[in-house]
């Protein structure tokens, strides 16, 4: 079989897969007969509506020289990790907003950090194709550094995204620009299972970002520069459980519902996505035309404790609250007095969800709580 | 305790007198008043009548005069209480009285308070007889209504007479409520009425004598207060007068009645103040204790909160004042205003601070408390020639080129023109920076003088006047003088100038004698906007020329990986440590390895085709091919003995197998006397003269195999145990640095670079850190998100190799592609990369020592982009090596360095520098990154080139532009 009847039967190939896939789109949408949005009107739902004082900035955390790149939160207990260009991580105790461990990393360029299930090591990756776990016990040596306990290298590319499998303190996903995701052993600081990759039906471009399902933590998600987001379940590495098609950029962050039967998506679009895991459908699309037509991509996305709000950072520092159910911005924590000064990078919500944190590339980062009265929802 | 009072405070302000109290259920005691017992009252002994003569005497006067309402009262507030509007039969000497008064008629309550505030500094005898007298009014509650009433009135109050007299009430409550605590031994007999006996100890204290102030704090911290709040007028005198207490709310209050039109801006801020003034620590530790331990004495170390001055020991310091985002505060006092006493000391950092935080925490904090928003001096507190600053205006005062020294809260008077600069009724205290446009217009007895000699329309003080007599100013007949920055004069309304003031040494030290300004040296007559700029800029700039990244990137192959070891190599002590050339030893062994596979995979080729060719010859010459057979055994140039032919066998399947690199290095030891042997026979030794036939054998494997004579392989050097690669080993070696993501190194230009360049010899340009980061390209994909990380680098540095025009590589989707078209898309993704917008662009043109050399064997055409190459070449080439006729390798390079500035200048519109550069030639990397320096500096300078110049510069420099 000469060359060129192999490129033309590739050709053929990519044909047919594109004509299914729109035969699919089309199905799917004969299919859907509503959104989540239009349901929760019909049903007579009503907005979620945020006064001014609701959602108020109680702490700022000072201490990065560097822009925010990623945050996480302690599962049990109220400490943050962050990650900057500074090339630090910091540790805080986000009540008394107090340093509680600053980690000098080798490389600078880190782009996420997760915290471990049990709160007694951090991970951390970035430009370096590494993943680097340290343990906040460990004695710190003469300069004061704490030591890596433990380097997880074999990614070909640079490490986007990690995340802890739930109450796991020795397994880790991380997600990477060699179009991978990788489940590891820390332990033995092997891969335990490689997503995707090169004859294997993964991701076609970098893979930007990961996350677990609380509620069974066999099944992830991840998200990609092939503008897709794919389900895996970590016992079958050869191929997605499912892809999710309709983002029309690339998928920066995705994120599990509290329900763990939807996931969000949010994307170089400008739109963050609801999907469904079990349909393949999706639920709904959170996107407001912008004022002065800039093109702003979603950062960073949380569901609140209920799903109820979707907290979405933006590139160009606004950081909305969604009302999941009607789909309609409740308050914009972007264009309140004491907001970030740049982009937001980063957000995650404290286990209890009392508390919202945001980074920034305007080296801060922010912890906003419920004012007043109100209940955490 | 002060925290109670404080809510107090805070309550009082949200009930409006007149309404009845409707809010959540108060947790706490209300403050009750218990009815008074008349004796145990501290009566306040009476005072000798001379200190009050004088005080007295003349500040009340004035503002009863000036308004209209009640402008008839004697400060006596029996008149006061007649003239009032309500007439009510309470006594006249009682001032509670008139606050019951005051929750009947609202309107009224100015007048109560005026009289109230006159009252507390005039008659303390009387103050005691209301006390007595409202006892059978037995309204206590509305007592205490009536008091807080005075409060929320302040605030509420929008009447210019009432605002003013809002804030002489202000300050007296305010004081009463701090005092309260503090003067327990007061209060001790109505402690249960907070106010009111806070109220009464106010008015104690100004009956108490002298010998109280000193001790009691509590007449200190009113003193401090109604310093705040008057302190537009009052801030200077306070500090230096405050052994007068009785005499700061009199004066306060003649100030604000002698302007009346600033009373509402006044009365709005005040307000903050009563907020600030209260700001203490929560709690009282015993003296010396840290605030939050309340452990440690005096001499243990504390760093002190700039808000509340409470102090906490080391072990608290981090807890109690968290990530410090404001600097020193505690969490609590966050947002607040500093403490004025304590500016001296913001930004500067104590010794526990930099052993508890690292270096760049402690810059951090030092730099946000200096310079976040509410520690700065509040503009409005300073008051230039009678008008309170903007917030502009405070900050062109301090950042001009010669600001005044210790800006405190003040009035101050500034003469535009001569730049003096004095405390209000003062002499000039210092010559600063003239022309600034603050405050308002200078008047004429902003000093004080009484002199009748003028400077710049303001009446001089005697010391000017006998230093412009002894310094030979004529100064008979009252002149008017107009002086400038530089010390001349002219009389008013004449042109010559007269003389300088300052022209002769002997004046300035007259003046120093004097203690008057001179002008410093710094100033200078022009030019002044443009020096203030450069002050105000210099900081940051410094910071940010800390450590200049340079972005090196190329795609694969390019070199960058050379030019990033020759940078190691240049400009590192130890370019390798240790562990490096361990692994790099490793490396350069297993690649000799897979050299020799190649080679005798190779053989084994030629192997094949010599026997196919000899059996060719053998079958045209069937007779002889028996012979040959069993005599020879197939033996042709390229066989090897069987020993050596198992080694080869095992290499190959290993390398085929893909674990060479797994097994190799290891097993050198054993192996190693077989490379030997092998290179030195024939067979080998003749395929390796074939080499060229072998596609993948990279170039640089002959700098492995061989050194110098064939005879003894550098291969065999290599692959001993004891084996240290020498730095050019390294440089040659390929994949020695990480395999993926990035590599940096920090440098700096060594300082004997300065010798040969004169026109950068800058001295602190040798302490300028550079950052050499290499970005490998694999893994670039689409869209670089992750370019942004780089947006600070000062320059990228693009690499391409000369020599790719002719190759050809497989990109992402499988198609074979000239390597300069790859190239050449890879710039395009990386130039217009939104995070490389405003970065300037090097492009390194590698190689260029091979192109030389392919140039002339492959047309340049070979590559699309560059099939419209005609080189115009000298006819007589054979003497090439004239100066004056390029070479083929020269043209070439000219022709793709304009290549590719097109291709620049139309994707971006800029400008690209352009070098080639020999990446094996340490010389030449060289060169190249301090070509990259000179960009930068260029860049800083830019400005500061008028347009001409400086493309003449570039143009040259960047060597062909065309």
């Amino acid at each position: 079989m000469s060359v060129a009847e192999l490129k033309e039967r590739h050709m053929a190939a990519t044909e047919t897969v594109n004509t299914l896939r729109d035969r699919l789109k089309q199905k799917r949408l004969l299919l859907l007969d509503t959104d989540v949005a239009g349901y929760a009107r019909s049903q007579g739902k009503t907005p979620v509506t945020f006064g001014p004082t609701d959602l108020v900035c109680c702490r700022t955390l000072q201490g990065h020289t560097g822009k925010v790149y990623s945050l996480d939160w302690t599962p049990e207990k109220n400490r943050i990790v962050s990650a900057s260009q500074d090339g630090r991580l910091i540790v805080w105790n986000a009540l008394t907003s107090q340093k509680t461990h600053a980690i000098k990393l080798p490389c600078a360029w880190v782009m996420t950090c997760a915290f471990s299930p049990s709160g007694q090591s951090v991970a951390c990756g970035g430009l370096d194709s590494m993943c680097s776990i340290f343990n906040l016990n460990s004695p710190t040596d003469k300069d004061g550094n704490l030591p890596v306990s433990r380097m997880l290298s074999g990614h070909k590319g640079y490490v986007s995204s990690c995340q802890y499998v739930p109450d796991e303190d020795t397994h880790l996903i991380t997600a990477s620009g060699d179009q991978t995701c990788v489940l590891w052993d820390i332990t033995t600081g092997l891969r335990t299972s490689v997503f995707g990759g090169e004859f294997q039906s993964g991701h076609t471009a970098d893979v930007l970002s990961v996350s677990i399902n609380g509620s069974n933590s066999r099944m992830f998600v991840s998200g990609s520069c092939d503008s897709t987001a794919r389900l895996w379940d970590t016992r079958v590495a050869s191929r997605a459980v499912r892809t999710f098609h309709g983002h029309e950029g690339d998928v920066n962050t995705v994120k599990f519902f509290p329900d763990g039967n939807r996931f969000g998506t949010g994307s170089d679009d400008g739109t963050c996505r609801l999907f469904d895991i079990r349909t393949g459908h999706q639920l709904q699309e959170y996107s407001q035309p912008n004022s002065d037509n800039e093109v702003r991509h979603v950062t960073s996305i949380a569901f609140s404790v209920s799903g109820r709000l979707l907290f979405a950072g933006y590139t160009n520092g606004d950081c909305y609250v969604w009302d999941t159910l009607l789909a309609q911005v409740v308050l914009n924590l972007g264009s309140l007095q004491n907001s970030h000064d740049g982009r937001i990078s980063c957000l995650g919500l404290s286990a209890d969800g009392s508390a919202l944190c945001t980074g920034s590339w305007d080296t801060n980062l922010k912890i906003w709580a419920f004012g007043g009265y109100r209940k955490v929802i | 305790m002060s925290l109670e009072v404080a809510t107090v405070v805070e309550d009082a302000v949200e009930y409006s007198f007149a309404m009845e109290y409707h809010g959540p259920p108060i947790t706490r005691e209300l403050p009750r008043a218990v009815p008074i017992n008349v004796d145990r009252i501290p009566v306040a002994a009476v005072v000798s009548p001379t200190p009050f003569s004088d005080n007295l005497s003349l500040p009340i006067v004035q503002p009863i005069s000036a308004t209209d309402i009640i402008s008839k009262k004697l400060p006596k507030d029996l008149k006061l209480s007649s003239s009032s509007a309500e007439l009510l039969t309470v006594s006249p000497t009682s001032v509670i009285a008139f606050d019951l008064r005051n929750n009947e008629v609202s309107e009224g309550s100015y007048s109560k308070e005026l009289g109230l505030g006159t009252e507390t500094s005039v008659s303390p005898s009387s103050v005691n007889n209301s006390l007595g007298e409202r006892e059978p009014e037995s309204c206590l509650n509305n007592d205490i209504c009536a008091l807080s009433g005075e409060l929320s009135s302040d605030f509420e109050c929008c009447n210019p007479n009432g605002g003013f007299v809002g804030r002489v009430e202000s300050s007296g409550a305010l004081g009463s409520s701090d005092s309260f605590e503090k003067s327990r031994e007061f209060s001790g007999s109505l402690s249960k009425s907070r106010l009111s006996s806070g109220f009464k100890e106010s008015i104690d204290f100004n009956e108490s004598n002298r010998t109280d102030w000193e001790s009691n704090e509590s007449v200190l911290s009113v003193d401090y207060l109604s310093s705040r709040v008057s302190s537009r007028k009052f801030g200077d005198g306070n500090h230096e007068s405050n052994c007068d207490v009785r005499r700061a709310p009199v004066v306060t209050f003649c100030d604000i009645e002698s302007d009346d039109e600033n009373i509402n801006e006044e009365f709005s801020r005040s307000e903050p103040e009563v907020v600030r003034a209260k700001k203490e620590p929560a709690i009282k530790v015993r003296k010396g204790a840290c605030y939050r331990c309340l452990k440690g004495n005096r001499f243990t170390e504390k760093e002190v909160c700039m808000v509340c001055d409470a102090k906490y020991c080391t072990n608290c310091v981090l807890r109690a004042m968290g990530s410090m985002p404001e600097g020193r505060k505690c969490v609590t006092c966050i947002g607040f205003p500093i403490d004025e006493s304590k500016r001296a000391y913001l930004g500067k950092c104590s010794r526990m601070l930099k052993r508890l935080l690292n270096d760049l925490e402690v810059r951090q904090i030092m730099k946000a408390e200096k310079l976040c928003e509410v520690n700065q001096l509040p503009p409005e507190y300073i008051c230039v020639n009678g008008r309170p600053l903007y917030h502009e205006e405070l900050i062109m005062l301090q950042s001009c080129s010669n600001p005044p020294k210790k800006l405190k809260p003040g009035n101050y008077w500034y003469d535009k023109v001569s730049g003096l600069w004095g405390k209000e009724g003062q002499k000039p205290s210092q010559i600063i920076s003239p022309h600034l446009n603050v405050g308002g217009p200078i008047k004429a007895d902003a000093s004080n003088g009484n002199t009748q000699v003028y400077i710049n329309g303001r009446e001089i003080t005697k010391v000017e006047l006998r230093m412009l007599k002894l310094a030979g100013v004529q100064c008979a007949g009252n002149p008017h003088f107009w002086v400038n920055e530089d010390g001349s004069y002219q009389e008013e309304g004449q042109k010559n100038t007269k003389g300088y003031i300052w022209g002769k040494a002997g004046t300035k030290l007259l003046c120093a004698v004097l203690s008057l300004p001179v002008p410093s040296k710094s100033s200078y007559p022009s030019g002044e906007q443009a020096t203030s700029m450069n002050n105000w800029s210099r900081p940051d700039y410094g910071e940010q020329r800390a450590i200049q990244k340079l972005l090196l990137i190329g795609y694969s192959g390019s070199g960058t990986s050379t030019i990033f070891k020759q940078a190691r190599i240049l400009y590192k002590d130890t370019p390798f440590s240790e562990d490096e050339c361990e692994h790099i030893k490793l490396v350069i062994q297993s690649h000799v390895y897979s050299y020799i596979g190649i080679l005798l995979e190779g053989r084994e080729r030629f192997e094949e085709e010599s026997l196919n060719e000899l059996r060719q010859n053998q079958s045209c010459d069937g007779s002889t091919l028996a012979e040959h057979l069993e005599g020879n055994g197939e033996e042709t140039l390229y066989s090897i003995c069987p020993r050596l032919k198992a080694f080869s066998d095992w290499l190959l399947k290993i390398m085929a197998s893909g674990t060479l690199e797994a097994i190799f290095p290891a097993a050198s030891r054993e192996y190693a006397p077989l490379v030997e042997e092998l290179w030195s026979s024939a067979a080998f030794q003749a395929t390796y003269k074939r080499r060229s036939e072998l596609e993948t054998l990279p170039s640089v494997a002959s700098y492995f195999l061989e050194q110098g004579d064939l005879e003894t392989s550098k291969a065999v050097e290599i692959l001993k145990p004891d084996y240290k690669p020498s730095d050019v080993d390294i440089l040659y070696a390929e994949h020695v640095t990480s395999p993926n993501g990035l590599s940096c190194v920090d440098f700096s230009f060594p300082e004997s670079a300065y010798d040969d360049d004169a026109d950068s010899g800058d001295l602190h340009d040798s302490l300028l850190r550079y950052q050499l980061i290499r970005l490998q390209a694999k893994g670039f994909g689409e869209n670089c998100k992750w370019l942004e990380m780089f947006e600070d680098a000062r320059i990228v540095i693009f690499c391409v190799s000369l020599n790719d025009y002719d190759q050809f590589a497989v990109d992402g989707d499988g198609n074979l592609l000239n390597k300069m078209m790859l190239s050449k898309k890879f710039f395009e993704n990386m130039v217009t990369h939104p995070t490389f917008d405003q970065i300037d662009f090097l492009l390194l043109l590698n190689k260029f020592d091979s192109f030389e050399e392919k140039i002339e064997q492959v047309p340049l055409s070979k590559c699309d982009w560059f099939d419209d190459f005609h080189p115009v070449m000298s006819r007589n080439r054979s003497n090439s090596n004239n100066a004056n006729h390029p070479t083929m390798g020269q043209l070439g390079f000219h022709y793709i360095a304009v290549k590719f500035k097109r291709l620049f200048s139309a994707l971006t519109g800029r400008k690209l520098y352009v070098s080639l550069l020999k990446g094996l030639e340490p010389n030449s990397v060289d060169a190249a990154l301090k070509y990259a320096r000179e960009i930068l500096n260029w860049d800083e300078e830019r400005p500061n080139f008028s347009l001409s110049e400086y493309s003449v510069y570039s143009t040259e420099a960047s060597s062909f532009s065309h």
